[in-house]
């Protein structure tokens, strides 16, 4: 199968459809029968926007492309593949190659090898952000827990001084530390992470050496802007830099997202289709 | 013409790809190509991750009975949507608009969905 080309639909199509998703397909607000129990709850909140609280990101936050942005490869990576691919070494190009991505849209359930998707492996840092849920930022004193709705994943973000660990133990979310620059700013630096997650849902290789760099800027209020910096020696040629952006969703709760049972149950999922005439695509 | 034939396409586009796209898995199994809208009745609702499924029967061509599995977005999403586990019972009379399987079977992954009173459900938070 052509990566690229069936990338390319995939991409032609995400760009049509992330604006309609993020920004209400069938108006702003506007309650419907499916929204029977609280209509409220759909509307989005149009208030001005009230400047961001000092040291403060507690809350729920859900993934927002700004309005008009054709961002949809944030769905499944970092940079736009056609004009902004990542610097690999020939380490993480050979990884890249073996590859099988589901979200990419180039291999279905049966074929692919991502991970998370055949074996329900933790995401990995930063991988976890493109799951479509939200997180709960939970401020304690002496450390941050980043809580994802999706399958529980919990990071503990360390902000009592302590350095980054010289030799850290390999984790799936990696060991972080955390500080303030300035008000808003939050700076996150996390090593330590084994080598069984990919970087996107591309299937990008990240080593043991993998260093990752958030810095979560509270624009306001309600927006979040985060920085992503990854650096691996070994699987980057260069530094893979993005912005991903969230909206501060007061009303939500984080629910439960369990990957176990059916989520590894295909048959249930879209190869339904292959069961009814036992044949598995080519 | 061909400027009228282009906005119905766009039009067309947008109906059948508004839907939520963030999912758990891509769209390598579905024809993106020739989205289809099919009238049924719903035998199953289930209310599960990754992505909520319904069950319907639609009558074909001929007559005949044929058996449907749609798929929705996760639970979670829906819930924020108001839905919840009796949203869609059985016996509903629903239309859905999605991508079908390419590979044979009778799935859809459905991009819009009619409910029952005759009005468009939301299929995502917002």
């Amino acid at each position: 199968m052509c990566k690229g080309s069936v990338n390319s639909i995939w991409i032609a199509l995400a760009l049509l459809a992330i604006p309609c998703v993020s920004y209400a397909q069938y108006g702003a607000g506007k309650a419907l029968p499916g929204n029977r129990n609280n209509p409220e709850a759909a509307k989005p909140n149009t208030a001005a926007p009230a400047p961001a609280p000092t040291h403060d990101l507690s809350g729920v936050w859900m993934m927002r492309n700004p309005p008009g942005s054709n961002r949809g490869f944030t769905n499944y990576t970092y940079t736009d593949p056609k004009t902004d691919l990542p610097s690999l070494t020939p380490w993480g190009e050979e990884k890249f190659k073996e590859a099988k991505d589901s979200n990419g849209g180039n291999y279905t359930l049966d074929q692919t090898n991502d991970p998370v998707l055949t074996k329900c492996y933790p995401p990995g840092t930063p991988r976890v952000y493109f799951h479509p849920y939200p997180f709960e930022f939970v401020q304690g004193a002496k450390f941050m827990l980043m809580v994802f709705e999706y399958d529980h994943t919990m990071r503990r973000i360390y902000t009592d001084g302590r350095p980054l660990p010289a030799d850290p133990d390999p984790s799936w979310m990696g060991y972080s530390v955390g500080r303030w620059e300035g008000n808003t700013t939050f700076v996150v630096e996390t090593v330590g992470f084994n080598e069984k997650t990919w970087l996107d849902r591309l299937g990008h290789a990240h080593s043991d050496q993998l260093h990752v760099r958030e810095r979560f800027r509270r624009v306001d209020r309600d927006h979040l802007e985060l920085d992503i910096t990854m650096t691996d020696p070994k699987a980057l040629a260069k530094p893979w830099t993005s912005t991903f952006y969230y909206q501060n969703r007061p009303d939500w709760e984080l629910g439960e997202i369990s990957c176990s049972g059916d989520y590894l149950d295909f048959n249930n999922f879209e190869s339904f289709s292959f069961k009814k005439k036992d044949e598995a695509p080519k | 013409m061909k400027a009228k034939s282009l906005a119905v396409l766009a039009a067309l586009a947008l109906l059948v790809f508004s839907g939520p796209t963030f999912a758990h898995h891509g769209t390598a199994a579905y024809d993106t190509g020739n989205p289809l809208t099919i009238k049924g009745t719903v035998t199953e609702f289930r209310f599960i991750n990754p992505h909520c499924q319904v069950y319907f029967d639609i009558k074909n061509d001929k007559g005949e009975v044929e058996h449907w599995q749609g798929e929705l977005t996760a639970p979670n999403k829906l819930a924020r949507a108001g839905w919840t586990k009796h949203s869609l019972n059985t016996g509903d009379q629903i239309t859905v608009t999605g991508l079908v399987g390419k590979y044979g079977g009778h799935s859809i992954w459905i991009r819009k969905l009619i409910g029952p009173d005759g009005q468009g459900m939301q299929l995502s938070e917002d």
